[in-house]
């Protein structure tokens, strides 16, 4: 990451040295997108348009030879009638040939006006755009956590062509009033009577609609509005088309959609509406000038004070000018329009993480051996696999968050062999300890790229596959592609959604086992998968990992039976550890999570239930851990009684711990042919009792 | 600069095949006249205001030519209070009328548009459930949202720019031809540059303007995913790539725009040089005929000023003639559609019980590969059945093809002795349901997230169950008489253990959910779609992993939903966890698109077979 990015020289925006050289399309990507001034909107647009000057000033000059060369138009034509009112064919030749010159220049100012401001436009685009792929990579996991991950795609998609349309517009308009000026003091040489008319006429035109352009995009917003809406409601609709065509309410939907469709209708005839008097304002004004121009003009020559060819350059000039008069429009459009974008782009592009990344450490060297969390004093030996038990979904993330170090939260930092991970760089840490979380996003593009992360290379993409059971994914993308042999170039649409849950996993796990890190926290990592493969899958991790460091967080037997070593964490501090069988022996609150059975005796699930309360109440002491963990367990113990107070005075008070036998005997899927006692959950209590705190 | 070539990659490729049909050119043909005849009377009327408005516009040139020719001959009468007159009421017919073809402009457009996307989803609704399980929603939400909105702009300005355009641009030659008929073919000499140019521009823009704006949405769609994967990236330390990779999509897009330059940097100068053709003809054959004494300078005038007008017109032409091209290519997609053969259900086919029978079906999604083979099931009214077995051994196949959704290659699956893919999907639905992952929350009420599964006939009268009537955006069934319906809503809700949370949300039922709405938890919406069950009360429920997603607590708070859904129906579940299984009442292995195993849970593990192995580790 380039050091400019790091929070402490956000504000210390440097110009790009080379803003004079011109940029060209072709020389795209920027190497390197600068330092924006991102203080405030305005600013913003300033710093962009300071970093292209040698472009704007080249659509500057263009802009002008290409209006100056329309505005000299009617002059050729006012010319040619005069040749013929003068009976001069030499005259008549001449204002051809100056209609020749004219046609070149506005030919050639025409195009390459176009292209030096397209070029503004797509220079600006992909500078904020570079900028906003940077940022969001700085901001990194803390970009999930805000509402600023909206705001990211919201600037990327909609604020950026605003941007880029007043970048582009504002050179167009620079050269399309400074032609004006110069056309008005040309008429008044030219012809002073009728150029005054003219001269006094065009601020007027300029200006007239000007005052309805909010009220015109207001409404076009509105209708904008609506249309996403109805757009929304058809996707959604059509997203969710398979539940509707299994239940039921297709016309329900239709109906709704006709409404929202017609909506859309209304708002933009309304839209329309105002546009459309725009347009008629646009016809009168400009026609009042004319008429103005015509009627003291007649005068005039009649009275032999103006020739008749000067009279129909000035009619005509008229008609010509109207077009560098919609100019003034677009500015003040670009302009309303981008202000609010390049505020929202500023924003977005101060940004800071909230927790430092560089890390205090002086040595970028990877740390080995134990992975230790002081907060729980869970211990991860190196090596080894170690699988852990966590009766809460939440906990379990973010203890997995802690153990990679540098947590959107601030905390006691984990450590790796005595190192801890927060004082490391970000880098270093995420190279040292992958955590894989509940959610991992698969990024789109083939499976190849997919596994094609930054990693050790001891795991080569073919092994994680098969360890992660892939073969059926495999299978999967070979059937859904036409041209593709290798299914490895399939490509996978964006977050996998092609895929089921379980074989969403499957490759997120491969992914992460193709990393190969030092250490490897995986959270839940085969939730979605079915019994027979997660067997298959726990021991291909445990083949494939072997001499690595794993975590594994799960509640599955099928996983914990294979690992070197569990560990029972409640209440945010271990509880028990051991290997699958002697928990599952000696451990009631672990058999309740884990088996979801229990001996079937209300009193020793009143046992559980406070054992699940209080760790280490019914466990035998040899297998816990000590001097770390004890502060965590006080803790727990401490707030437990709160939580049950709690939960008395809530709706669902029937199934709390008071009444001793939480059994119901319509709980479970399939309960019926099951004892009752099967699906006693004084786990499952124990979550209410949390969730409820 | 001698030209640019169009870049190698092309981002408008389609990456995934389309898995729906595009119309045939037949079919989009009758499309668009169906369209043009439905709106015949707004056609014409737009052609007929813009013929005035046009009309209108060409008093002023030849009011000027004719003071022009009176300043020049001095004796010829004069009436200037008149011709400025004559000038202002033009001038006023003329803005009105500009006013109207705009707006009767926009109203066209937008009428079709409206018809065009409300066809769409009438057609989309009504797809065979087979066709949209095959199929996958992702074409159809493309072609819903990507083509509806390049058709946006095709139909709401470039038909009725271009009918405007064309009616113009006729209107003023013809101007000229009544103004001085030498002048127009004047014009003419223009004509073999511009055809030139916009063949060479047009057979190449539709193609590179696609491909520059698919350059361009993939330039975002890139960043909103390393947004939306930033715990990924940040894991696996994918930021650096993931920056190359916007580096590498704004080159990509970038190039497309230098070559949709190029081909402007051509059609510009071409355009420019047409126009001062025009004029600079118009005036040297006008001058020349002058000179001569075969036409009057007014005339002369007029035909420069109708020349100098032309401009507008014709740009307009250009302008949105290549939106034209572009939007045929969507409207074969949105009318593609229509070529997918409906339900082909016999509505008579009516079961006789309730029974579910597989008779030796053999099921494959491609020729000659079938998923599965020989499966013979019989699941008596009140079964509780659970599949087991690896991932991709058929059980997700076996379970549609036992709701109804797939139709068996050979056998059969009968209910209550009529056979199931033979009733169009509004009866099966009365009796089977597939429960899935896919818990889809609608954006919405929440009462239109449960109304949905009652079937029309017991929405009640008062209540709209055809879109006829509408009060407000809100939904439908608010009445007083629909009192019958809400309590059964809430019951619905109550069944599933959610009138809870249901009741404590701001505005009830008709509080917002879906997306944009209140955020409802994964088993929030799973309760939703269970209450549903519970209206569209379906005698058999086919379950697929339905809790699979969520986390184990909340999954087993669901359980205790769903068990009370389940009771007294025949249950045929595809099992994810064990203990599903072992709480059935038969279990059916599947491995390789085969049942290996079928019995009840003891049984199977007396038996010693792959579940009993499969349980003994999972026990423990």
């Amino acid at each position: 990451m380039p050091a400019a990015l790091l929070p402490s020289t956000r504000h210390s925006f440097r110009p790009d040295s080379s803003s004079w050289d011109a940029m060209r399309i072709q020389d795209l990507p920027y190497s390197d997108p600068g330092v924006p001034d991102a203080r405030s909107g305005p600013r913003f647009l300033w710093w962009l348009g300071r970093n292209q000057l040698g472009v704007q000033a080249k659509a500057l000059a263009w802009g002008l030879l290409h209006f100056t060369s329309v505005s000299a138009l009617p002059f050729c034509v006012g010319l040619a009638v005069q040749a013929v009112v003068d009976r001069s064919a030499a005259h008549l030749v001449r204002a051809g040939a100056l209609l020749v010159v004219c046609c070149l220049g506005n030919a050639l100012g025409d195009t390459f006006l176009h292209r030096a401001a397209v070029t503004n436009w797509i220079t600006a685009a992909a500078r904020v755009q570079q900028l906003l792929a940077r940022q969001a990579t700085h901001l990194g996991a803390g970009l999930t956590r805000r509402v600023a991950a909206g705001e990211v795609v919201a600037v990327s998609t909609g604020d950026v062509e605003k941007i880029g349309w007043f970048v582009e517009a504002v050179s167009r308009f620079t050269a399309a009033a400074l032609t004006l000026v110069l056309v008005s003091v040309g008429l008044m040489v030219y012809q002073p009577a009728l150029g005054a008319v003219v001269a006094v006429g065009l601020p007027l035109l300029a200006i007239a609609v000007l005052p309805l352009l909010p009220r015109a995009t207001r409404r076009a917003d509105l209708q904008r509005e609506k249309a996403g809406r109805a757009t929304e409601l058809a996707s959604d609709t059509v997203a969710g088309l398979r539940v509707l065509r299994g239940i039921g309410g297709e016309e329900l939907f239709l109906a709704r959609y006709r409404r929202a469709s017609q909506e859309v209708r209304q708002a933009a005839v309304r839209s329309a509406r105002m546009w459309s008097l725009i347009s008629a304002i646009q016809v009168m004004l400009p026609g009042l000038l004319l008429i103005a121009v015509v009627w003291h003009g007649v005068q005039l020559a009649r009275a032999g004070r103006v020739t008749v060819g000067e009279l129909v350059t000035v009619y005509s000039s008229v008609m010509v000018l109207t077009y560098p008069l919609r100019y003034f429009e677009e500015i003040a459009m670009a302009y309303s329009f981008s202000r609010p974008s390049a505020t929202r782009t500023a924003g977005v592009l101060s940004l800071t993480r909230s927790t430092e990344t560089a890390g205090s450490g002086t040595t970028d060297e990877v740390p080995r051996g134990d992975l230790h969390d002081p907060l729980t004093g869970l211990i991860a030996p190196s090596g080894r696999l170690t699988a852990v038990v966590c009766g809460d979904p939440d906990a379990a993330g973010r203890l997995a968050e802690r153990l990679g170090g540098h947590p959107a939260e601030r905390s006691t930092s984990a450590r790796l062999g005595g190192v801890p991970l927060d004082e490391l760089s970000l880098t270093s840490a995420r190279t040292a300890v992958l955590v894989q979380d509940k959610d991992p996003v698969l990024l789109s593009g083939s499976l190849r790229s997919l596994l094609d992360v930054p990693r050790s290379g001891a795991v080569d993409a073919e092994d994680a596959l098969t360890a992660a059971q892939c073969g059926d994914v495999l299978e999967a993308l070979a059937q859904a592609s036409v041209g593709a042999e290798d299914p490895m170039d399939v490509r996978i649409t964006e977050r996998g959604r092609s895929l089921s849950g379980g074989q969403r996993q499957r490759l997120a796990l491969a992914r992460s086992l193709v990393t190969d890190p030092e250490v490897l926290v995986l959270d839940e990592p085969t939730s979605a998968v079915d019994s027979h493969t997660e067997e298959r899958i726990a021991a291909g991790v445990r083949d494939l990992r072997s001499g690595r460091t794993t975590v594994v967080f799960t509640s599955s037997p099928l996983v914990l039976e294979l690992a070197d070593r569990v560990v029972l964490v409640q209440e945010d501090a271990v509880a028990a550890v051991g290997t699958h069988r002697e928990l599952l022996g000696a451990e009631p609150a672990y058999r309740a999570v884990v088996t979801r059975e229990t001996d079937g005796e209300p009193a020793a699930l009143a046992a559980q239930v406070a054992g699940a309360g209080m760790p280490g109440a019914g466990a035998s002491t040899s297998s816990r851990q000590t001097a770390e963990a004890a502060p965590g367990r006080d803790d727990a113990a401490g707030t437990l009684g709160p939580h049950r107070d709690g939960r008395d005075g809530l709706p669902e008070a029937g199934h709390a711990p008071g009444r001793r036998r939480p059994v119901e005997d319509d709980e479970g899927a399939l309960a019926r042919s099951a004892p009752p006692d099967a699906r006693t959950a004084p786990r499952g209590l124990r979550h209410e009792i949390e969730e409820n705190a | 600069m001698i030209g640019v070539a169009p870049p190698a990659y092309d981002p408008a490729a389609p990456t995934t095949a389309s898995t729906l049909p595009v119309g045939a050119p037949a079919t989009v043909r009758a499309y668009v006249a169906e369209l043009f005849r439905r709106h015949r009377r707004a056609f014409l009327l737009l052609v007929a205001v813009n013929t005035v408005a046009v009309l209108a516009s060409m008093a002023g040139p030849w009011l000027l030519g004719d003071l022009v020719e009176r300043v020049s001959d001095r004796s010829a009468p004069w009436h200037p209070g008149l011709t400025v007159t004559l000038f202002l009421l033009a001038l006023l017919v003329q803005a009105v009328f500009v006013r109207q073809v705009r707006l009767r402009g926009a109203m066209l457009g937008e009428r079709m548009l409206a018809d065009l996307r409300e066809d769409f989803l009438v057609r989309s609704v009504g797809l065979p459930p087979g066709v949209l399980e095959r199929a996958g929603t992702g074409d159809l939400l493309s072609r819903i949202t990507t083509d509806i909105d390049r058709l946006g702009n095709a139909m709401r300005e470039a038909v009725p720019q271009l009918a405007i355009g064309v009616v113009w641009a006729v209107l003023l030659l013809g101007g000229l031809v009544v103004t001085a008929p030498p002048l127009a073919a004047a014009v003419l000499l223009a004509l073999p540059v511009l055809v030139a140019g916009c063949r060479w521009y047009f057979r190449r823009a539709p193609s590179a303007y696609r491909a520059e704006a698919a350059g361009y949405a993939s330039v975002a769609a890139a960043l909103a995913e390393t947004v939306d994967a930033g715990r990924t990236v940040e894991a696996h330390r994918l930021g650096d790539r993931r920056r190359a990779l916007s580096d590498r999509r704004i080159r990509e897009w970038t190039a497309w725009e230098r070559y949709t330059l190029w081909l402007r940097s051509v059609l510009f100068p071409v355009i420019n040089v047409t126009h001062v053709t025009v004029l600079g003809s118009v005036l040297m054959v006008g001058g020349v005929f002058v000179l001569h004494g075969w036409i009057g300078v007014g005339r002369m005038t007029t035909g420069a000023l109708i020349a100098q007008m032309l401009v507008d017109p014709v740009g307009l032409i250009l302008r949105w003639y290549d939106e034209l091209q572009v939007a045929q290519v969507s409207l074969a997609r949105l009318v593609g559609v229509r070529d997918i053969e409906p339900d082909a259900g016999d509505a008579s086919a009516e079961p006789g019980g309730r029974d579910v029978h597989a008779d030796t079906v053999h099921f494959g999604y491609r020729e000659g590969v079938d998923v599965l083979r020989e499966v013979s099931l019989r699941v008596p009214p009140g079964t509780r059945m659970a599949l087991v077995g690896p991932s991709g051994a058929g059980k997700s196949t076996l379970g549609r093809l036992l709701a109804g959704i797939y139709a068996p290659r050979a056998g059969r699956i009968t209910l209550g002795g009529a056979e199931l893919s033979r009733m169009p999907a509004e009866v099966v639905r009365s009796h089977v349901a597939l429960v899935n992952q896919e818990h889809h929350v609608f954006v919405g009420s929440l009462r239109d997230n449960l109304l949905l599964a009652l079937p029309p006939a017991r929405l009640g009268p008062s209540t709209e169950s055809h879109g006829a009537a509408a009060d407000g955006d809100g939904g439908v069934g608010t009445g007083s008489a629909a009192g019958g319906v809400e309590a059964e809503l809430w019951a619905a809700l109550a069944a599933v253990d959610a009138d809870g949370w249901a009741r404590a949300l701001p505005e009830g039922l008709d509080t917002e959910v879906g997306s944009g709405g209140t955020a409802l938890t994964p088993a929030q919406a799973q309760q939703i779609a269970l209450a549903r069950l519970v209206l569209a009360d379906p005698h058999t429920l086919v379950l697929d992993e339905a809790t699979s997603l969520l986390d184990p607590r909340a999954a087993r708070h669901l359980e205790r939903s769903l068990a009370r859904v389940l009771d007294g129906r025949t249950v045929v579940a595809i099992a994810h966890r064990l203990h599903t299984a072992h709480d059935a009442d038969v279990i059916a292995v599947v491995e390789n698109g085969r049942i290996s195993e079928l019995g009840g849970h003891d049984e199977l593990v007396t038996a010693g077979g792959p579940y009993a192995a499969l349980w003994r580790s999972w026990h423990g």
